[in-house]
């Protein structure tokens, strides 16, 4: 296991390297000058004077090579340099409003979680049943109702008409229903999908006749057997999302006047604020590597069909 | 039902999202007011006003720009004259001033037994330290006509301060009412090396409001300032909720979690309109703060032809496309200056729509539409120019769209491009457009701000109109009437450039930007300030 670790974990080089290079020359082939950029959100105006002192600053009279090396250096310090609109580092604005998207990207998979596993296992178990018909048709909901759109609709009958719960903002776990709902509901649709598919695939295999024929109870096959196997694809889809959700549920923190992450991307798009713009993309990509990883390792614990020595070799 | 290994997995991904939730509440507030997730809201109900606002307050320094917005700051720094509805300044924390007949220095009497809101108080040193710190960064507030000019400043004795320009410079005044660099922050809130430029120890001003508590990204809120000199807000308390998202807002309004919506595009032109049918809400316009205008390039080879300019001006229906896109909050402009601004010349002769006329000025002008083709040409070249807007404005594209399908009925071409903003900026500035939406800056900062950049480069104005054929005698008028000490003078002047710019049409008035406010029934009166940034808030009224 620990073998397959190391060699995951020096996989994640090249990805990062790739994905700092990537944000690297995005960012340089963009029209916007970094130094214009700069001075446009200070509100100062920009002389080709102070123009010219500020690219001296960014480095930017550097050869190009130079200047990625130098920015490859400093990230690797955690040093994704001044935001330039407020001035602060961007490593620790970053970290001031990490905790509140992490708040939310849990609460949401915990929902989407608790939710799909019974839908996704009964819609199987009672296929073509009135329930499975039910769970199909909130699957296609889930699956197609835009975001923002969802989050706006909660807002107005939850909180507007039946004066529930808050609008917007952070604070009581009221605050967090709403917005954990509209990230949920998308999630539950896939998941409970994915899981019902597996199952009927599981019920489909040798074993489960075997032990139907060796008189096991149906509801140990299905819960210590079928489910153990079919839950793997939900996994994949976990990881993936997991990543997604940490990297900002920009369009729901909008939304809900959540205080993350994704919202701070948002105004640094705006801005231009480029080092926030770059430190963002570089998380993000970081976020969905280790994700993806902890969810193969987790596979493994689950369904140990899959060796450790097995996955390193494919 | 479930294996035991998932049901760990599951255990443990609901123990994590347990304590993060737990934990998420102590980590995030930044300031010295506490840990609490909203504020305090000790006052009573009827006595705090909750209103909205887009972004974070910021770090609230009054000598720096963003992310500090420009309401907030109002609200805890005062300046030393007033800027009010109409263009008059009028005394503020100077009770009188004089300026010197060479129209160099301005001596300021400062008030007496004004004092910050920690007990301090204002007199001419502070008033001093304050400009030493901004002059420190001369070079990022150059845009500031009067601190380019600044040749020193005084403390002449404790309640006297001068100002002292190296050349006279009428706008001073004006300036000196902005929101920002040139308020006064309190000894205490000083760094130690006295350099402002990198941040404040406390947000300490004379004005109504203190900061008492904030979160980042969350909430500021503001409580009555109770050593203030003037006459205190009736509100105790106020809170601003940042939300982003402006249908939020209204929705944030409608529950009853927020109490007034104030400001340029707050809220959808559609929202405002559906709050505006309910009687349970006020609703208000502002007069004028700004006028958005299209600009000319009159170096492009067809707009140098003053006849082009005016058949473009001739060949659409602005009424029609101002009303259709703004639903009536803005109006249509038909001079640069909107009659509420100092200065503003009255009704100027407009340009009306009138299709006839303006292909007959087309066809004056050399361009003429061959057979079965739908664009005019001239020595075989089309007659084709470029607008460059930003592409996210939902004003301007529209208005954009409009005047390609009006101007194609007169057989020009009109290609748009929309743009990053940055990138617009730049070619505006740079001079490369034919077209561009420009609005000018507003009170206090117009009409002086816009007269200079008709004179002065590299803010894109005087770049597209220097193919007029009295641009220098344009630039000369502008530098003498900000010079003058005439007012006669000055006022024959600005009026006799707004005629120029009229006439030659490279600067076309499209319609008058208005700002808005919606609010409950807690509030019984509301005025819009005179200056465009400042808060409307400490004469605000409830009911009881």
């Amino acid at each position: 296991m620990g073998s397959f670790i190391g060699k995951r974990l020096l996989a994640v080089i090249p990805i990062f390297l790739f994905a700092t290079l990537l944000t690297f020359l995005l960012i340089y082939l963009s029209p916007v000058d970094p130094a214009e950029a700069y001075l446009t959100a200070a509100h100062i105006h920009p002389t080709e004077e102070l123009l010219e002192q500020k690219r001296q600053e960014f480095g930017l009279d550097q050869p190009l090579l130079v200047q990625y090396a130098q920015s490859l250096l400093k990230m690797c310090r955690l040093d994704f340099g001044t935001s330039y609109v407020s001035n602060e580092p961007v490593w620790q604005e970053i970290v001031l409003r990490i905790p509140a998207t992490l708040q939310l990207a849990f609460s949401s998979i915990a929902l989407a979680v608790i939710v799909s596993i019974p839908i996704g296992f009964l819609a199987a178990v009672f296929k073509n049943s009135v329930f499975d018909h039910i769970s199909r048709l909130l699957a296609y909901f889930g699956a197609s109702i835009p975001q923002f759109w969802l989050g706006y609709l909660l807002i107005f009958f939850f909180s507007v008409k039946l004066d529930l719960l808050p609008v917007q903002g952070k604070g009581s776990f009221e605050h967090l229903i709403l917005p954990s709902i509209t990230l949920a509901l998308g999630l539950i649709a896939i998941y409970s999908r994915l899981l019902r598919t597996g199952v009927l695939e599981q019920l489909q295999e040798p074993y489960v006749l075997y032990a139907r024929t060796r008189g096991i109870k149906e509801k140990v096959i299905l819960s210590k057997h079928v489910l153990k196997i079919a839950i793997s694809p939900m996994l994949t889809g976990l990881g993936m999302n997991l990543g997604r959700l940490l990297a900002g549920t920009i369009i729901t923190e909008e939304v809900f006047s959540w205080p993350g992450f994704g919202r701070y991307f948002v105004e640094a798009i705006f801005n231009r604020d480029i080092p926030v713009i770059q430190a963002y993309v570089l998380i993000s990509a970081c976020l969905f590597i280790v994700c993806n990883l902890i969810v193969d390792l987790l596979q493994m614990y689950l369904d140990p069909r899959i060796s450790w020595k097995g996955r390193t070799d494919h | 039902m479930f294996s035991s290994k998932s049901n760990m997995l599951l255990l443990m991904l609901l123990l994590f999202s347990i304590a993060l939730a737990a934990c998420s509440g102590t980590n995030t507030t930044n300031n010295n007011a506490g840990s609490k997730e909203q504020p305090s809201e000790t006052a009573p109900a009827n006595k705090m006003i909750t209103v909205s606002w887009p972004r974070d307050v910021g770090p609230m320094n009054p000598h720096v720009y963003n992310p500090s917005q420009l309401i907030a700051q109002s609200m805890i720094y005062e300046p030393l004259v007033n800027y009010t509805e109409g263009g008059e300044v009028v005394p503020f924390l100077a009770e009188s001033w004089t300026i010197s007949e060479d129209g160099k220095t301005y001596s300021f009497k400062i008030r007496q037994n004004v004092t910050f809101s920690d007990g301090t108080l204002f007199n001419a040193k502070v008033a001093k330290k304050n400009f030493d710190a901004v002059m420190k960064h001369v070079e990022n507030h150059s845009w500031l006509g009067f601190i380019g000019l600044l040749d020193k400043t005084e403390a002449v004795d404790e309640y006297t301060f001068n100002i002292v320009l190296k050349q006279a410079y009428f706008p001073t005044l004006q300036e000196l009412s902005v929101v920002r660099p040139v308020r006064f922050l309190g000894e205490a809130g000083f760094p130690d090396d006295g350099d402002t430029s990198k941040g404040v120890k406390e947000p300490i001003g004379t004005g109504p409001w203190m900061l008492t508590d904030y979160k980042t990204d969350e909430y500021a809120e503001f409580t009555r300032n109770p050593n203030y000199w003037g006459e205190q807000p009736i509100a105790d308390k106020l809170v601003f909720r940042i939300i982003p998202d402006g249908d939020t807002r209204v929705l944030a309004f409608e529950k009853g979690e927020l109490d007034l919506i104030y400001g340029e595009g707050a809220i959808s032109m559609d929202a405002f309109l559906q709050l505006q049918d309910n009687d349970d809400y006020e609703t208000q316009i502002s007069s004028p703060v700004a006028t958005r205008q299209l600009v000319m390039n009159t170096t492009n080879a067809a707009l140098s032809d003053k006849n082009v300019r005016l058949a473009l001006q001739h060949g659409f229906n602005k009424e029609a496309m101002v009303q259709g896109i703004t639903s009536g909050l803005e109006d249509l402009a038909d001079s640069l200056l909107s009659s509420n601004f100092p200065y503003a010349q009255t009704n100027p002769a407009p340009l009306g729509y009138d299709v006839e006329k303006a292909k007959a000025y087309l066809d004056e002008a050399g361009w003429l539409l061959p057979e079965g083709k739908s664009v005019r040409e001239k020595n075989g070249k089309p007659l084709e120019v470029e607008l460059i807007y930003e592409k996210t404005d939902q004003i301007i594209k529209p208005m954009a769209e409009t005047l390609q399908a009006e101007w194609a009925g007169i057989g020009v071409k009109l290609n748009l491009s929309g743009l990053e903003l940055t990138e617009q900026i730049k070619r505006f500035r740079a001079g490369q457009f034919d077209l561009y939406f420009f609005s000018n800056y507003g009170a206090p900062y117009d009409p002086s701000s816009f007269f200079h950049i008709v004179a002065e480069k590299s803010f894109g104005i005087a770049e597209a109109l220097a193919n007029l054929p009295m641009k220098d005698e344009l630039d000369r008028q502008v530098q003498e009437a900000l010079a003058t000490t005439d007012e006669n003078k000055r006022k024959e002047l600005f009026d006799a450039i707004q005629t120029t710019l009229h006439e030659e049409g490279a600067l076309v008035p499209i319609s008058y930007i208005k700002k808005t406010v919606v609010y409950n029934k807690k509030i019984s009166s509301f005025a819009f300030p005179g200056n465009r940034d400042d808060n409307p808030f400490s004469s605000i009224e409830l009911n009881r």
